[in-house]
């Protein structure tokens, strides 16, 4: 694949942000629509060459050099996972610019221009092969959301703002040096710098136990923080909240899942013994984020914060299928990856047209929107379905393949061997558990919609008509839904679209992981250096460049 | 990935690292023919449409017409598929659907159809009634004509469809797919008058009690496949582990059955407890009575509540293999049963009276599957599907007819109301069959249940509480027809009647004979459609007694007694009962031991079963409870439908009292506490979703304060720090000097000290 | 010349009984400049105190180094004496600046600079 589809994808929005930021402001609207709509061609471009027969294999590679010694180069390369993950961003690109059209009167250069910056920075994301691409880029997704949250945010918008960003920037410090340990750890072994991922991956499989939970530990700091995993979610529903619509639709649909995207592609293969021997505990947060915010959203008035605490809920099932590590737990969990965007962002799309009419989020003040706003209400129930998980929506799919692997990562559980499990002993309790998270979320996203939807015409005092909106849904808003509908439709009925994309990738670092833990040897009881000796790569097709 | 698309989801997948999956599965059953697929796509068709009619602000009555014509081709579909069927079980692939391929081991559920004896049966009830009841709701339903109409057609296919999926799924998946598209569909259309508040919130009821039953069903699911390594009927059911385990189930010996499949059969029963509303999740179905009376018919009564019932009874040799999941059905069943006659037998509102009988016949179905006779359980499903809905089309005949009245105190005689003739005869037709009366198919349907109480061991007191629980039927099904339909006609209107004739709501200037109409209200008499589907559907049920005269004798290799027997037995649900075999020989015969020279395949050896072992076949007054059974309970039918007389007919003068007013004070609060449903919501309510609400309440403050305050604590941290060391700068130029000074003194004291101790610089 | 750099230091040498007075002398001098310092108010009468302790770094440095015989002592001093030039350039040009701004020559004036 040409790697100039990969380049083009980068330098597009940012391109595009140059044309706004420089442009009229009259015409920042105009402008950022047709360089996100733009930044759509270069990426069906790369999905239309991109070689799914050899999906794990990374395609489109180019590297330039920059300062040898030190092993800085600039790699680029994608495999299938974060190819669909790149075509989730860009498809969301002009989907939060045709949203904001109406909800962003001032400032609107501003606006477009670090809207356009962040797309470029999450396609650097997933884009990148090499360490320093790929921090830069994951760190400078934070620049852009804290400029939105906090110049065209609601009334909190500036502790959320402010809270967003050095949390989870605190927690990327962290990550960095576990990042940087790997680097040196490598440098050691192979007697020359290299910021390279592959090299680093492969080399990072041979450190001690010790060393490797300590990394890992610091590579979840930032990553657990970002997911957001547990304890470390507290500045999520704050940043939703108070975030704009585009804002929330961003931030749930993709940059949460750099958090998971770098725990598949960093923490699983480079610390896997450490990996294996800390899902259990991993997946225990993962469970209680799953019940716990589920509770929490029941008890929400605050509608854009139910959604908040409700991605909470459905991440957690994400982290627990990573942490069962096997192929239906990964593939599961890469799903839910795709798919919860197009559910939760379109949920956060409904909201923001919601807001734009009202100016309320409270339940309490505004409800029964079905009588006045029947299209709204359709797209409302549909997207509420495809979260709560309902067959033949994109929820499902995930969800039921997330739990089942929970239940495959106990060995005593399973009829005829399965090796393939390497070695994490997960058991019935997760998913009996995770389960309950269903009829909670059930719970709370009906009630939800009884309450918006259903029930008897509320609207809050004193309220007059949008002057530009209709009171029902615009085209312009219906055409914005519609991309994020077929979506959840398209990846309920045929997931396999996803899943054979995803199969390789997924098989690779379950291959990976059962390879460290086979030569590791026997941990319980062993020394703390036993027996890794080194990797054989099985089936790694891609080039190192 | 276009090329991707075309190739790898229409046509057999063709990846290299799946080892024969596919081809495993497509070695041991045959593929059937393509076109069984428009059984449940015309369906989906229908429902398509009609989001279109909607979406275009159609305002005729094209979709109920659309969603008529396409369910009928459904239904002759499912006749030639029934027709055609040669006795082979096959399956229907419509595409792939989800399969992940690991190393070792993959996940395949596709979108793919399974058809065999049970399904054809199941099916062919599921789109006549369908086709009928679209039919019927297109005159209830023509007041909302509109974008409402087309609403409630494109949830009424969408029904339908689901309901096909989880009948015709072929895997376990599927079922799943179609079990929550029909809590999909029943949410939508329990809150189709999403105006009122008291729909919407049963609509959530219902659901939500669903989804427990769910979660049931979806970890029975993760562990069948689990333990089985498949989710796919075919290769479940033909799966050595699980026909060892058979064998040995079938002797008794449970012992050698793992613990898993235990758990396997206990988390699918929860599922079917949810779904077809039985102790303890049963709260949501007389809720459901919000919905208007089409759904309630086609999904509360017919349809969707017996997905549960389907569930076991495809699963039997699931439930066979779990020692203690049939015993608990059965008594679930029958406490259900019981529980739920005592409290229709307070209630005054016809539909919810209706709705607590579906859920008492309901626990009869169970009660069927528990003692051993999935043939009976599923022949009750039949007989009652038909009865069921023509009683709840009868009961919307009449809210529709009188403007939403349902109150059985405000509603006397119709029967001689000029254009209700249709409407009483066909509720006589279906309270005879619900009240179990001798040679309605109801009475054939329950006898079969009741017999096999008596003859599996432990199961007698089963057996003579679902006696009595007839008797109670009888009765309450009774009043509702003597206090409705007879005696002196009087009727006063609901609150939903759309001709102005204002709210005269207590006026009683009534005579015993005469019209009683209040003010000027005249009743609708219900149209061509309506009496049209109450006719066929009348005629269906007295048919539908026939059933059991029809389909004896041997079918591929196993003896058969009627028509729901042959359905069954050449199914995954097939079983005869040892017990069973033992008695009928017993009272053929006179002598118990003239079983051995009975070769049936399924009785390893008379009076050895799933319960223990039995020397002695178990009678009913000293005969085969089977014969027994048609006087019994026909003399059970008959008291209870003698005491309804004496109770709400004989005697009475007017709609709203009757002879059992005074009789009911004699038991005090009791039939009051009935009324009230022994208070079981207000328990859960108390019990279950308080103390929850209470801990989210909770584990909020607990996320605000604790979670939130130590993140906001780490940030207050360096300000703090900040603050606490300011006052060092005091800007007193000396002071700064002066600290200087003592640091390097106490630097050099250091090295001092260092030199000193370290022996040397 | 060479007798001088290679011979005549060990004669010159200070022995360490002669060297101490040096040193309480640069002591002293340091302790008068330190405690002038912590206690004047005066700018200039401040500055002139750092001057002292300046000189009395450079006494004991040039003490040690006839004391070590090593040319660094001295050359160390003269480093010092350029510093203490510099910086009483500086020194003094902050002085009169501030004096301009406050019209007072009192340390006391700039107390509100505090963090």
């Amino acid at each position: 694949m040409n790697p100039i589809w990969l380049i083009l994808m980068l330098l597009v929005p940012i391109g595009g942000a140059l044309l706004v930021a420089f442009g009229k402001e009259r015409n920042a609207y105009r402008d950022a629509y047709f360089a996100s709509i733009a930044a759509l061609v270069p990426a069906i471009a790369a999905l239309f060459e991109f070689d799914f027969s050899h999906a794990g294999a990374f395609q489109g590679l180019w590297s330039v050099e920059w300062l040898q010694p030190l092993g800085l180069k600039l790699s680029i390369g994608v495999d299938s996972v974060a190819l669909l993950l790149i075509l989730l961003s860009v498809l969301l690109g002009p989907v939060c610019v045709m949203a904001s059209k109406t909800a962003i009167t001032e400032n609107r250069k501003l606006y477009y221009a670090w809207l356009l910056v962040l797309q470029a920075a999450m396609v650097g994301v997933f884009i990148s092969r090499d360490l320093l691409l790929f921090y830069t880029c994951f760190e400078f997704t934070l620049l852009p959301m804290f400029i939105l949250i906090r110049m065209f945010g609601s009334t909190n918008r500036v502790a959320a703002s402010t809270k967003f960003f050095l949390y989870t920037f605190t927690g990327s410090l962290v990550t960095l040096a576990g990042l940087v340990y790997v680097v040196k750890f490598a440098a050691e072994r192979n007697g020359s710098w290299s910021l390279d991922i592959e090299t680093l991956t492969t080399a990072a499989a041979f450190m001690s136990p010790t060393e490797q939970a300590l990394v890992l530990g610091a590579m979840l700091a930032g990553f657990a923080v970002k997911v957001p995993l547990f304890p470390f979610h507290t500045w999520l529903p704050l940043a939703h909240t108070e975030a704009p619509t585009a804002g929330s639709v961003i931030l749930a649909g993709v940059l949460l899942k750099l958090g998971t995207y770098g725990i598949f592609r960093f923490a699983i293969p480079m610390a896997p013994a450490a990996f294996v021997e800390y899902a259990p505990m991993i997946a225990v947060l993962s469970v209680i984020g799953i019940i716990y915010a589920g509770l929490i959203c029941w008890v929400q008035d605050d509608i854009k914060k139910l959604v908040a605490y409700s991605s909470v809920s459905h991440l957690g099932f994400c982290v627990l299928g990573l942490t069962a590590l096997n192929a239906t737990g990964l593939s599961g969990s890469v799903l839910y990856m795709l798919s919860h965007g197009f559910s939760t962002g379109g949920l956060f799309l409904m909201i923001g047209y919601m807001y734009e009419r009202y100016h309320t989020r409270d339940m309490r003040r505004v409800g029964g929107l079905a009588s006045k706003m029947p299209v709204w209400a359709t797209f409302m129930v549909f997207f509420a379905m495809a979260s709560v998980g309902l067959p033949g929506l994109n929820g499902f799919p995930s969800e039921l393949l997330c739990l089942i692997s929970a239940f495959q990562a106990d060995a005593g559980w399973v009829a005829a061997g399965e090796p393939g499990a390497a070695g994490v002993t997960l058991g019935p309790w997760y998913a009996i558990f995770a389960g309950t998270g269903m009829v909670i979320a059930a719970m709370y996203l009906l009630i939800m919609v009884g309450r918006i939807c259903f029930g008897p015409l509320t609207e809050p005092d004193g309220h007059h008509a949008h002057e530009v909106l209709p009171n029902d849904l615009c085209v312009r808003e219906i055409v914005t839904l519609l991309p994020l509908a077929a979506g959840c439709l398209i990846f309920g009925l045929f997931p396999g679209l996803l899943l054979d994309s995803i199969q390789e990738p997924v098989n690779q670092t379950v291959r990976l992981v059962e390879n460290a833990q086979e030569l590791s040897g026997p941990r319980p009881g062993a020394g703390p250096d036993a027996g890794y000796l080194y990797i054989e790569e099985t089936g790694a097709e891609g080039a190192t460049p | 990935m276009i090329t991707h698309l075309l190739s790898g989801t229409f046509l057999p997948s063709v990846l290299a690292s799946a080892p024969g999956a596919d081809t495993a599965q497509a070695a041991s059953i045959a593929h059937g023919p393509k076109w069984v697929l428009l059984i449940p796509f015309l369906a989906l068709l229908a429902a398509c449409l009609n989001g279109v009619y909607a979406a275009m602000g159609n305002k005729t009555k094209l979709p109920a017409w659309t969603t008529v014509a396409l369910l009928a081709v459904s239904f002759f579909a499912t006749v030639a598929m029934a027709t055609g069927f040669d006795g082979n079980a096959y399956t229907v692939k419509a595409f792939d659907w989800i399969q992940v391929h690991g190393d070792a081991s993959s996940f395949v559920a596709n979108f793919s159809f399974y058809v065999d004896t049970l399904t054809i049966y199941w099916m062919l009830f599921v789109t006549g009634l369908a086709t009928l009841i679209a039919l019927y709701a297109s005159e209830y339903m023509s007041h909302d004509v509109g974008v409402s109409y087309s609403r409630f057609f494109a949830g009424f296919a969408l029904f339908v469809f689901s309901m096909s999926c989880l009948v015709m799924g072929d895997n376990l998946v599927m079922l799943y797919l179609g079990w929550e598209g029909v809590g999909l569909c029943s949410y939508l259309l329990i809150g189709y008058y999403y105006k009122k508040p008291a729909a919407v919130a049963a609509a959530k009821k219902a659901f939500i009690v669903n989804r427990v039953g769910d979660l049931g069903l979806a970890l029975g699911l993760y562990l069948v496949f689990v333990h089985f390594g498949t989710v796919e009927y075919a290769a479940l059911f033909s799966d050595e582990k699980l026909l060892g385990y058979l064998d040995a189930a079938k002797v008794g010996a449970f012992d050698q059955i793992p613990a898993i499949a235990e758990w396997i059969a206990l988390l699918l029963m929860v599922g079917a407890f949810g779904k077809s509303a039985q102790f303890p999740l049963y709260v949501w179905l007389p809720d459901a009575m919000e919905g208007p009376t089409p759904v309630s018919a086609l999904i509360h009564a017919a349809t969707m509540v017996t997905a549960g019932v389907y569930l076991i009874a495809r699963f039997y040799p699931v439930f066979l293999i779990s020692e203690h999941a049939l015993p608990i059905v059965a008594w679930i069943g029958t406490i259900t049963a019981l529980l739920a006659a005592t409290i229709g037998m307070a209630q005054f509102d016809i539909k919810r009276i209706m709705a607590y009988s579906t859920v008492s016949q309901l626990g009869y179905m169970f009660a069927g599957l528990g003692v051993l006779t999935p043939t009976g359980g599923a022949y009750h499903v039949l007989t009652h599907a038909f009865f069921k809905a023509l009683l709840f089309l009868c009961c919307g005949a009449v809210m529709h007819g009188f403007a939403g009245q349902l109150d059985l105190r405000k509603l006397s005689g119709l029967r001689r109301v000029k254009g209700w003739g249709v409407v009483t005869f066909g509720m006589l037709v279906g309270c005879l069959n619900l009240a179990g009366v001798p040679f309605t198919a109801g009475y054939f349907s329950k006898d079969t249940i009741l017999a096999e109480a008596f003859v599996t061991p432990g199961a007698s007191l089963i057996g003579w509480i679902l006696l009595l629980t007839a008797g109670l039927t009888a009765y309450y099904t009774f009043r509702v027809f003597f206090r409705v339909f007879m005696g002196p006609t009087e009727f006063h209107p609901g609150d939903e009647h759309h001709d102005d004739h204002g709210d005269d709501g207590d006026d009683h200037a009534h005579d015993d004979h005469g019209h009683g109409d209040k003010g000027g209200f005249h009743p609708h008499a219900p149209g061509w459609a309506i009496n049209a589907v109450l006719a066929t559907l009348t005629i269906a049920s007295l048919a539908a007694s026939g059933l059991y005269f029809v389909g004896s004798g041997e079918h591929h290799g196993t003896e058969t007694k009627h028509y729901a027997d042959t359905m069954v037995s050449s199914s995954t649900a097939s079983y005869h009962s040892p017990y069973s075999e033992h008695a009928f020989h017993a009272g053929d015969h006179g002598d118990s031991h003239a079983a051995d020279d009975h070769a049936d395949p399924n009785a390893v050896q008379a009076g050895v079963g799933p319960r223990g072992t039995i020397t002695e076949p178990l009678l009913l007054f000293g005969q085969d409870p089977h014969k027994v059974m048609y006087y019994v309970s026909g003399v059970v039918g008959v008291i209870g439908i003698g005491l309804a007389w004496c109770f709400h007919l004989w005697g009475r003068t007017e709609a709203a009292t009757c002879r059992m007013d005074s009789l009911a004070r004699l038991f005090g609060p009791i039939p009051r506490w009935a009324e009230n449903k022994w208070y079981v919501d207000e328990f859960y309510n108390a019990a279950i979703r308080v103390p929850l609400r209470i801990a989210s309440h909770l584990m909020h403050w607990f996320d605000k304060l604790v979670i939130d305050g130590i993140v906001n604590l780490a940030g207050m941290a360096p300000r703090m720090f900040g603050w606490m060391v300011r006052p060092s700068q005091s800007g007193v130029l000396q002071g700064y000097a002066a600290g200087m000074v003592g640091g390097l003194a106490m630097l050099l004291v250091v090295i001092l000290l260092v030199v000193r101790l370290g022996g040397g610089s | 010349m060479t007798p001088m750099l290679t011979l005549g230091v060990s004669e010159y040498a200070l022995p360490a009984s002669v060297l101490a007075p040096y040193l309480f002398v640069s002591a002293a001098m340091f302790a008068i400049g330190l405690i002038g310092f912590l206690t004047r108010k005066n700018l200039i009468i401040m500055f002139l105190c750092t001057e002292l302790m300046f000189q009395a770094a450079g006494l004991a440095l040039i003490a040690f180094g006839r004391h070590h015989l090593g040319e660094d002592g001295q050359t160390f001093v003269i480093f010092v004496l350029c510093v203490a030039a510099a910086e009483a350039a500086m020194a003094l040009a902050l002085v009169v600046l501030l004096f301009r701004r406050r019209e007072t020559l009192s340390a006391e004036a700039w107390k509100e600079l505090k963090g």
